[in-house]
C-alpha cells in the first residue's frame, strides 16, 4: 500500500512536468508527420514509417527514463518533501520501490501513448493492423524499465549530472553488445579481460533492438517469441538486482 | 511518568573524506521528554536542534549515543506510526491539492477508506483551514496555509509524539498566534511535543521545560518556572551621587541613571547588600528593592553567553 501510495504520486508529479509532456508532444508529432514524406514509393514509405516511428519511440523514451528517473530521488531531497515521508512509518526499500515503479508508470504511459499514434498512423496509411510493431514497441519499454533501474541505482549516491552521463554512456555501451562480444575473443589480452567486463557486467541493451526484423521482413530472428521472452526475464532480473543495490545504497544514506 | 524520548549520549559528527572529525553538530547530548508535556528545544542557528530531530526520525545516523522514542529504539517503524513531524519551511507536492497531499500521507500511515477520509477532514478542521481550499493545489496556498497543512499532516495519526521544529518561523502575527493555541491545544490533549523554536514568548507560554544547547551541549534544562525564578532583585535609589554610580557600574554593569536617581534592573542577589550600603554610605535614599522575575530571553541569553556565544 505504501509502495503503490508513493508510486502514485510520483506518477502523478511526473505527468505534470512540462519537460516530460513536451518531449512526449514533440514524439507524437513526428510520429503523426510521418505519413507526410510524401517522395518515396509505397513499400520505401511504409519501411521509412516504421523506422521513424520505432527510432522516435526509442528516442523519447530514452530521454523520458534518464530524465525522470535521475531526478526522481535528489529533488525529493532537494525539495525536502522527503522529510515528511521517511518521518512516517514507511520503509527505505517501500521508497525506493515507490519511485521506481512512478518513474516506470510514467514510461509505460508515453510509451504507450506514442505507440498506440504510431500504430493508428500505419493503420492510416497501410489500411491494415500492424500487430507486430508492437512487439518493438513492447521491447522498447523493457529496455527502458532496465534503464531505469539503473539511473535510479546511481540516483541513490550520484548527482543528477553524473548520473545524466553515466546512464547515457552505460546505455550507448550497452547497446553495443555485438562489439564487445567481438571483442572477448582480441588476441590482446588487456582488450580481452577490458571487452568481457563490459560485456558480461553492463546490461545489454542491444538485445533489446528489433527494429531490423521489423522493418525488414527478410531478416528473420530464430525461435522469436523465446528471445523476447529471454530478453523480458533478462530485463526484470536485472532490474531487480540494480533495484537490491539500490535499496542498500538508500538505507546508508543520510537525506 | 515514562519518558517519551529518552536521548543519552547522542552525538553527530560530520567526517571529511579522511573519516577526521570536522564538525560536531550534536554532542554527547542526554536529556528525557515526560509523556505528555509540551518541551522547548532551545539554541541558537546551528546549534544542532534539527540535527537531533533528524537523528531521532531516523533521516540522519547518530556517530554515537543511542535514544529511544516510546521505550523503542531509533528507527523502530512501529514506533513511527505513534510520532510525527514538522520540518522547519516545511515543502510539499506543490501540484497537489490540500486534500490530496493528506490523503497522500494518510496512505503512508496505511490507513484504508473510510478512516483515511474521516482523519484528513477532521486534521484539516484541527488547523481551521478554510475547506475552500482544500482541493485547490499548494501552490496557490500562502505560507500561513501551508503551515497549517504542515501542522494538518503531523495530526493525521493522531500520534503520541510529535517534533515541530520552528514551527512558526516567518508566519504573520495572526497566523503565528493561532498556531500557537493550535499547538497548546495539542498539549492539551495529552499528546507529548518536542517543541524546537527560536520564538522564546511562544516556548515560554506553552512549553513546561525546556532545554537549552549551544555548539550541539545541553547547557541547561529543567522547568521554566525554575530556570527563571528569582535570583534576581530590582533596585531603585534618588539622591546618589555620579561617585557611588561609578562604583555601582563596577559592580553590576548594567544601571540606569538620570539626575541622582536610579535603578538597577537586574542585581545578583549576593550584590544587593554592598549596593545599598554604598548608597545609604552616601545618604542616598532607596525607594524600592523587588524580587526580579527573569524572562526566558534573559536566561537563554545568560546561558548561552556563559559559553562564548558565538
Amino acid at each position: 500500500m505504501v509502495t503503490m501510495a508513493i508510486a502514485k504520486q510520483t506518477l502523478e508529479d511526473m505527468l505534470r512536468r512540462k519537460i516530460l509532456l513536451i518531449l512526449l508532444i514533440v514524439a507524437v508529432g513526428l510520429i503523426a508527420l510521418g505519413p507526410s514524406v510524401g517522395f518515396l514509393s509505397p513499400r520505401e514509405s511504409s519501411s521509412v514509417l516504421r523506422s521513424l516511428g520505432l527510432a522516435v519511440i526509442l528516442i523519447a523514451g530514452l530521454l523520458i527514463t534518464v530524465l525522470s528517473s535521475i531526478q526522481v530521488i535528489p529533488t525529493e531531497i532537494e525539495r525536502r518533501t522527503i522529510y515528511t515521508v521517511l518521518s512516517k512509518p514507511v520503509n527505505r526499500y517501500e521508497f525506493v520501490l515507490g519511485k521506481f515503479l512512478g518513474g516506470l508508470f510514467t514510461v509505460f504511459v508515453m510509451i504507450a501513448a506514442m505507440g498506440i499514434v504510431f500504430l493508428g498512423v500505419l493503420w492510416y496509411q497501410e489500411k491494415h493492423l500492424a500487430p507486430e510493431m508492437m512487439k518493438g514497441v513492447m521491447m522498447t519499454f523493457f529496455q527502458m524499465m532496465l534503464l531505469g533501474a539503473m539511473s535510479i541505482f546511481f540516483s541513490t549516491f550520484a548527482t543528477p549530472v553524473v548520473n545524466f552521463f553515466l546512464s547515457f554512456g552505460i546505455f550507448m555501451v550497452g547497446n553495443m553488445s555485438s562489439v564487445t562480444e567481438s571483442l572477448t575473443s582480441n588476441p590482446n589480452p588487456a582488450t580481452k579481460v577490458l571487452a568481457s567486463i563490459v560485456h558480461f557486467l553492463l546490461p545489454n541493451f542491444g538485445n533489446f533492438n528489433i527494429q531490423n526484423k521489423l522493418i525488414n521482413p527478410s531478416v528473420e530472428i530464430h525461435n522469436e517469441n523465446v528471445f523476447i521472452m529471454q530478453n523480458i526475464v533478462y530485463a526484470v532480473i536485472y532490474s531487480s538486482v540494480l533495484l537490491i543495490m539500490a535499496i542498500l545504497v538508500f538505507d546508508k544514506r543520510e537525506v | 511518568m515514562a519518558a517519551a524520548v529518552s536521548i543519552q549520549g547522542l552525538t553527530k559528527k560530520y567526517l571529511d573524506i579522511w573519516n577526521k572529525a570536522e564538525i560536531t553538530a550534536v554532542d554527547h547530548l542526554n536529556l528525557e521528554v515526560q509523556e505528555g508535556e509540551i518541551f522547548g528545544f532551545l539554541g541558537r542557528n546551528g546549534a544542532g536542534k534539527t540535527t537531533t530531530i533528524k537523528m531521532l526520525l531516523g533521516l540522519i545516523f547518530p556517530t554515537e549515543g543511542s535514544a529511544t522514542i516510546l521505550g523503542k529504539p531509533l528507527g523502530d517503524i512501529n514506533v513511527k506510526s505513534q510520532v510525527s513531524y514538522l520540518p522547519e519551511n516545511p515543502y510539499f507536492y506543490e501540484s497537489m491539492s490540500g486534500w490530496d497531499v493528506m490523503d497522500f500521507y494518510a496512505r503512508l500511515f496505511r490507513l484504508s477508506e473510510p478512516e483515511r477520509s474521516k482523519r484528513v477532514k477532521a486534521a484539516l478542521e484541527d488547523v481551521h483551514l478554510d475547506p475552500k481550499a482544500w482541493r485547490r493545489p499548494l501552490r496557490g496556498y500562502s505560507k500561513g496555509m501551508l503551515q497549517r497543512i504542515g501542522i494538518a499532516q503531523a495530526l493525521i495519526n493522531d500520534p503520541k509524539v510529535l517534533f515541530l521544529d520552528e514551527p512558526t518561523s516567518g508566519l504573520d502575527p495572526i497566523a503565528h498566534a493561532e498556531l500557537r493555541e493550535i499547538i497548546a491545544s495539542v498539549g492539551r490533549r495529552g499528546k507529548t511535543v518536542f517543541l524546537s523554536s527560536h520564538q522564546l514568548p511562544d516556548v515560554e507560554l506553552v512549553c513546561s521545560r525546556i532545554a537549552i544547547i549551544h555548539h550541539g551541549k545541553l547547557l541547561a534544562m529543567g522547568k521554566i518556572s525554575e530556570l527563571t525564578a528569582g535570583e534576581k532583585v530590582e533596585i531603585r535609589a534618588t539622591e546618589v551621587t555620579d561617585g557611588v554610580i561609578e562604583k555601582i557600574k563596577s559592580i553590576c554593569g548594567l544601571v540606569e541613571a538620570s539626575e541622582g536617581k536610579l535603578r538597577i534592573p537586574s542585581a545578583d542577589e549576593a550584590q544587593v547588600n554592598g549596593i545599598i550600603d554604598l548608597i545609604r554610605t552616601d545618604k542616598g535614599t532607596i525607594n524600592t528593592i523587588m524580587p526580579h522575575k527573569r524572562s526566558l530571553e534573559e536566561v537563554f541569553v545568560e546561558t548561552v553567553m556563559k559559553e562564548g556565544g558565538a
